[in-house]
């Protein structure tokens, strides 16, 4: 019973269909508290539509999700986050328009509780929530180094630092689990590296667990505990790192194809 | 100031009373109504059923003008806000001719002929006192969690939902909101004329008060502001080209579509702090070509 | 009974010429995913090009519905690359499309009313007016011929999207046209033919509705009923814009005939509430996800 508390998500029997068509069939993994978690494979291998499925973005055909023991398998992607599972996109999905800071400060939302009244008409509680959802935001900017950045707009940043400010404005949720699908996609090594250090420096810091597609594939064996490999919306192999470098299957699949050099 | 000119103004407070709805759904939420009209003759129509068959106070029948449009908003929001975007505008666009085709039908209220005879409560201090609580309301919603949230939606639907909005709530919320706003335009606009007929409220009103939001700038209060008053006195002061009016309009929402789109004031302030606002954002934006530069 | 089978026909002769329309509302939902509200101007104008046509130019019947359809076929065109293809290079959002339709529609609109002016316009008498007796029914001429080029030109647009090259690249595009671009669809081009052809349709069902009503500046708002018959069948599916066309334009004429004429432009809205409640997709529209 002891051993089934330690995994904050366990995904059981996972299949999507679109039409006829499985895009994930029967798929089974778990992720361990604290622990980070490889998804890999071809493209097409059904990765985002994983992760499409374990936040709500497509309904479940067959299978369940729970995360910290409690089925999130037909919840609204909004009450998913609210839980504490969030993500980022694979094509970023930033609030263009806003600046740095007030993608930050809107995702920092569920963090205060003043109503609609007490908000337009100013009552106290709005005032001090109001002064702690700004400092929360001003903190989480320091920690990832965007803070000198906060007046620009999101669509004007450079394409590295839009990722950063997008898982940023995950951790503005206090998720428990963080879902990342590629962050790494456009990178090159240099910033590679320092997306690394962030995702480990994250981790420590917030107690996440997380689960991170990567084409990267240096990245994802130095980073990731376990891999979980899919092929064909079907899951092909899982372990550690090692194992998986050592699976012929795996090899035939994935790694002895051309390793992608700059994700895409 | 004579009557003319304050006649102008009153019906500018009235125009904006409802661009500041519309302002809010469409300019920050990114929703699009074509039938906001509808929501103005609700409004009308029972104000004027509370003052002028039932005697009741002007107060009551705007209080009943707003609640009667929310409960209307409400319903429509329940039955299309969870389908695509297009929904929505052909619902809005439905709602709005099937209100005025009612009226039509309806001899109770005067049918396609109208009602005369409403009392004329609306004067330049009660437009003025609701405008200002419109705009000082209005403001303090967009500057808190729920009107950021509103923002987010518009911004990335999806992101948004990621981010622990309950989208289709808050779509709702703006409606509703927005819907109040249409529905107190209306009570004023009855009190005014003095005179209601269905044919006030079609179609072309409708777009008249996006157009009004558009010019404006999507997103920036002070620009409907702005919109309202200008786009009321425009076309007194050109009345002989009146005529052209629409096709000037038509032509322009183009224009702005496809050349700055968010409008004259798009997500920008006159406000003290809305130019600081500004001028920080030039001068990050400077800041950064700098730096990406060498 | 002979009532009852008197109002079919009349049914399916107005529903024809919404199809027409309906089809125009379709075709570029299928490729772009909004509605093209200012396809209602479009038809409009196609109205007045049919009349100035044959009134002014003194053109015969067909030639004047060749003017009409080139026309509007060139104006559908037109209007996508002044006021859609800047947002589609943009990759604007879908709002923007819409309010962009919505000045589009607003322009046409009063550009007309300020040029040549509000008033109503009568189609001279083309077909005479004394109806045709078939099997007992009474069947306006007018009506006849406004069922049979409409179910013509339905076929043609069949056959133009089954049979042709472009034709399956259209079909290919309003699967995934960003799929279909990379296989080396010219979606330009696509769009482009999208457009022409929905504004050929245009043309013809303006005419009909000429000639069956009168001209008018605000006829746009009137063909929204066809749009609503597109969303009823299944926005994007034109056999759906067919079907819900045939039964909007039956169920008017139902309406119209057995309880009063006041009651006949609710009907539309009617029906369209009670598709928003219970099937949103419409008749033949396919349910989505959106793809993250």
């Amino acid at each position: 019973m002891s051993q089934e508390n330690e995994n904050i998500l366990e995904v059981q029997g996972l299949t999507k269909r679109f039409g006829g068509l499985a895009a994930v069939s029967e798929v089974d993994f778990k992720v361990r508290k604290g622990g980070i978690i490889g998804l890999i494979g071809p493209n097409g291998a059904g990765k985002t539509t994983i992760f499409n499925l374990v936040t709500g973005v497509y309904k479940v055909s067959e299978g369940t999700v729970n995360f910290e023991g409690k089925s999130i398998t037909d919840l609204e992607p909004y009450s998913i986050a609210d839980m504490g599972v969030t993500r980022t996109f694979q094509n970023i999905r930033l609030f263009k328009n806003l600046s740095v800071f007030d993608n930050v400060f809107t995702a920092c939302h569920l963090s205060a509780t003043y109503s609609l009244p007490e908000a337009i008409l100013r009552l106290p509680r709005f005032r001090r929530e109001e002064k702690l959802l700004k400092e929360k935001a001003q903190g989480l900017l320091e920690i990832v180094g965007l803070q000198d950045r906060a007046d620009v707009v999101a669509s004007n940043l450079p394409y590295g630092l839009q990722r950063r400010l997008e898982i940023v404005r995950a951790l503005a949720l206090d998720p428990r689990l963080l879902l990342l699908d590629e962050p790494a996609a456009g990178m090159n090594p240099d910033e590679t590296e320092q997306l690394m250090r962030l995702i480990a420096d994250v981790r420590d810091r917030f107690k996440l667990s997380v689960l991170v597609i990567e084409h990267h594939m240096d990245l994802v064996m130095r980073l990731c505990e376990r891999i979980v490999v899919l092929n064909f919306g079907i899951k092909l192999a899982e372990g550690s790192p090692d194992d998986i470098r050592g699976d012929a299957r795996v090899v035939e699949a994935y790694l002895g194809a051309p390793a992608p050099a700059g994700g895409k | 100031m004579d009557s003319y000119i304050q006649g102008i103004f009153m019906l500018a407070g009235i125009n904006l009373m409802a661009v500041l709805g519309l302002s809010l759904l469409t300019g920050f939420t990114g929703l699009f109504s074509f039938g906001h009209a509808g929501f103005m003759a609700i409004g009308a129509y029972t104000a004027a059923i509370m003052t002028s068959m039932l005697k009741l106070p002007f107060i009551v029948g705007i209080v009943a003008a707003g609640f009667t449009a929310a409960i209307f908003a409400y319903l429509i929001g329940r039955m299309t806000l969870k389908l695509k975007g297009d929904y929505f505008c052909i619902a809005t666009l439905g709602f709005g001719e099937a209100i005025r085709l009612i009226l039509d039908n309806f001899q109770g209220l005067g049918g396609s002929r109208g009602w005369p005879g409403v009392p004329a409560h609306t004067s330049m201090l009660n437009i003025f006192i609701a405008v200002v609580i419109g705009v000082l309301f209005l403001s303090n919603l967009v500057r808190s969690r729920h009107g950021r949230n509103l923002i987010a939606v518009r911004e990335e639907e999806l992101a948004a939902q990621i981010a622990g909005i309950n989208v289709v709530r808050y779509k709702t919320l703006a409606l509703v909101v927005s819907a109040i706003y249409a529905g107190v335009a209306g009570a004023f606009l009855a009190h005014y004329m003095t005179f209601i007929q269905p044919k006030m409220f079609s179609l072309i009103k409708s777009t008249e008060l996006t157009i009004i939001v558009i010019f404006g700038g999507l997103g920036s209060i002070s620009g409907s502001v702005l919109g309202a008053v200008v786009l009321t006195f425009l076309p007194e002061l050109l009345r002989a080209v009146d005529k052209w009016r629409l096709v000037a309009y038509g032509a322009a929402v183009i224009l702005i579509m496809i050349s700055r789109p968010r409008g004259l004031m798009g997500g920008m302030e006159l406000t003290p702090n809305g130019i600081k606002k500004i001028i920080a954002e030039r001068k990050a934006k400077k800041a950064a070509a700098q730096r990406s530069e060498p | 009974m002979t009532q009852f089978f008197q109002q079919v026909v009349n049914g399916l002769s107005i529903g024809s010429v919404y199809a027409l329309m309906a089809v125009g509302y379709s075709l570029v939902y299928s490729i772009m995913n909004f509605s093209n509200f200012a396809h209602g101007g479009v038809i409009m104008l196609g109205a007045y090009f049919g009349f100035y046509a044959m009134t002014l130019l003194k053109l015969p019947f067909l030639a004047s519905f060749a003017v009409a359809a080139l026309g509007t076929a060139l104006l559908a065109v037109a209007i996508e690359r002044i006021a859609y293809r800047p947002l589609r290079m943009r990759k604007a959002p879908f709002l923007y499309f819409i309010i962009s339709a919505m000045g589009a529609s607003i322009f046409l609109e009063n550009i007309v009313i300020a040029t040549i002016g509000p008033t109503f316009r009568t189609y001279p008498e083309v077909f005479a007016r004394t109806p045709l007796s078939l099997w007992g029914l009474s069947i306006g001429r007018l009506d006849l011929i406004m069922f049979g080029v409409s179910a013509l030109c339905l076929s043609g647009l069949v056959a133009f999207i089954e049979l042709t090259r472009t034709g399956k690249a259209i079909r290919a595009a309003s699967y995934n046209i960003k799929a279909a671009a990379l296989m080396g669809v010219n979606t330009d081009r696509v769009v482009t033919t999208v457009f022409a052809l929905g504004g050929l349709l245009a043309g013809v069902a303006g005419v009909f509705f000429g000639m069956k009503y009168t001209v008018y500046p605000q006829i746009g708002v009137i063909t929204l009923k066809s749009f609503i018959a597109a969303v009823f069948g299944g926005l994007g599916s034109l056999p759906g814009a067919v079907l819900g066309s045939v039964i909007l334009g039956t169920l008017e004429t139902f309406v119209a005939g057995y309880l009063s004429s006041q009651f006949r432009d609710l009907i539309a809205f009617v029906i369209l509430i009670g598709v928003l409640v219970f099937k949103p997709s419409g008749i033949m529209g396919k349910p989505t996800e959106d793809k993250a």
